[in-house]
């Protein structure tokens, strides 16, 4: 009965020293990685991949070496959370302006484009961009399939179902981005999460201007917004041929948002 | 050499750990959403069975049999595989940061994992030596990184087809392993 017991006993100690004996004789943790934990207590921990870090301590990693990485790799979540963003103000000794640095993400199409077929290929907006360029008569509508959704980590973007295209929500869109590197036809924006106005049409082609043929629910390049607008906030771009909203001045302009005959540009935040 | 041969493919393959003995279901189910993520798994949990496997084997050959207590076998080997990762995490985090940030979360996961003391149980079910034990723990491991990197494949795919909303995730993934299950059995007259 005493030899089980010594044996079990006897491995147990020499485990427990084992362990003690590899913690005492392998040189110290590095004193950057202290610095990491730190700085990762106030990160969101959703290891969404946005800032371009792979994970949120890899994110505190390249903070604690260099705390300038957050203006250029920014953590949109954090932005938005006073807490998390006044506790790395003061680990990291950084002033952050919030107001000037918040994004939110606008979805270019104004929705309601006819469709060329019915689509019953593989379920993602990349697969069927690439067959005809995509079911719709516009070449830059939404598909509304669904792509940014999967990606967004804040679930902020939904199918609006009259429209059939993705529509992001502005309160709980972070302004992280990774929807816009997600759209195969590049049609989501950053905008400031201050902005008084939107422009929800992608139409880019200069040559083939579309009218109505394309899509009756874009832009028609009446130019009525630029007329109208008193304060300068929006010109009109001559390469592109589509209405430039000035993002610096932030000045709203009620009067176009109400001249505009096929209700493509919107004041931001768009209403419910 | 011929023996070692017959006893790593069938680890591998004939005697698959999570195709036709079911053990190790929760890293194949939890970490084979990404191919990525699944061949860090599989690295892992080969490493850790290796490691294990030959710990156990010395304390199986020359304490429990001398001593004729092999019923002791489950709680000792509980005992070592767990303090092992816990050593091999420590040697892991102070020497080599990038590594550790790779395996990430990996690492500490598998300790509980119930294939590693699957494969240290088998060898001591079957009597093997110590070589014969690092063997057969290196055929369990690489068969089940080689089935947890095809099921990631699946996985990834099955991701843009139209599957019913309530078979999504967890369902569906169960049914695609005992497909493969199914397919696996062909090897069952490979030896």
């Amino acid at each position: 009965m005493w030899i089980p017991i010594a044996i079990l006993s006897a491995i147990g100690v020499i485990c427990g020293i084992a362990i003690w004996v590899t913690n005492r004789t392998l040189p110290p943790e590095p004193a950057s990685l202290k610095k990491a934990e730190e700085v990762s207590g106030k990160l969101p921990g959703m290891n969404c991949g946005a800032c371009g870090f792979p994970g949120c301590f890899a994110y505190a990693q390249g903070l604690s070496k260099d705390k300038n990485v957050f203006f250029s790799n920014t953590c949109s979540t954090v932005l938005q959370d006073q807490n998390m963003l006044s506790g790395l103000e003061k680990i990291l000794n950084l002033t952050i302006d919030k107001s000037a640095m918040e994004k939110k993400a606008v979805i270019g199409c104004n929705g309601n484009s006819e469709t060329i077929g019915l689509y019953l290929g593989i379920g993602s907006c990349k697969s069927a961009n690439k067959i005809l360029k995509g079911f719709k008569t516009c070449p830059y509508g939404c598909l509304g399939i669904g792509d940014c959704i999967k990606v967004c980590p804040q679930n902020a973007i939904k199918i609006n179902i009259d429209k059939k295209i993705a529509v992001v929500d502005p309160e709980k869109c972070n302004g992280c981005g990774l929807c816009v590197k997600e759209c195969p036809r590049k049609i989501i924006k950053l905008v400031p999460a201050d902005a008084e106005l939107v422009f929800l049409c992608s139409y880019e082609s200069a040559k083939d201007i579309p009218g109505r043929e394309k899509c009756d629910f874009g832009c028609i390049r009446c130019r009525k917004c630029v007329k109208v607008c008193e304060n300068n906030a929006i010109s009109w771009d001559r390469e592109k041929l589509i209405p430039e909203i000035d993002y610096s001045t932030n000045l709203e302009c009620d009067a176009s948002v109400k001249a505009c005959p096929t209700k493509v540009l919107k004041k931001y935040p768009v209403a419910k | 050499m011929n023996s070692l041969l017959t006893i790593f493919l069938g680890m591998a393959l004939i005697n698959n750990f999570v195709l036709t003995k079911f053990l190790g279901l929760c890293p194949f189910f939890g970490v084979s959403k990404k191919i990525s993520n699944a061949v860090s798994m599989g690295a892992a949990v080969t490493l850790v069975m290796v490691i294990a496997s030959s710990a156990t084997g010395i304390i199986y050959n020359y304490i429990l049999v001398p001593y004729k207590v092999q019923f002791m076998d489950i709680i000792i080997y509980i005992l070592v595989i767990a303090a092992l990762v816990q050593i091999v995490e420590i040697i892991i985090r102070r020497t080599n940061i990038t590594l550790y940030n790779a395996l990430g979360i990996y690492l500490p996961l598998i300790t509980t994992n119930c294939a590693v003391l699957g494969v240290t149980l088998i060898n001591a079910q079957n009597n093997f030596t110590l070589v014969e034990g690092i063997i057969s723990a290196l055929g369990g491991g690489i068969g089940f990184t080689l089935m947890i990197i095809i099921m990631s494949a699946i996985r990834e795919k099955n991701e843009l087809a139209d599957t019913p909303r309530s078979m999504r995730g967890l369902p569906i993934a169960f049914i695609i392993a005992a497909f493969l299950s199914l397919a696996f059995m062909g090897f069952n007259g490979l030896l």
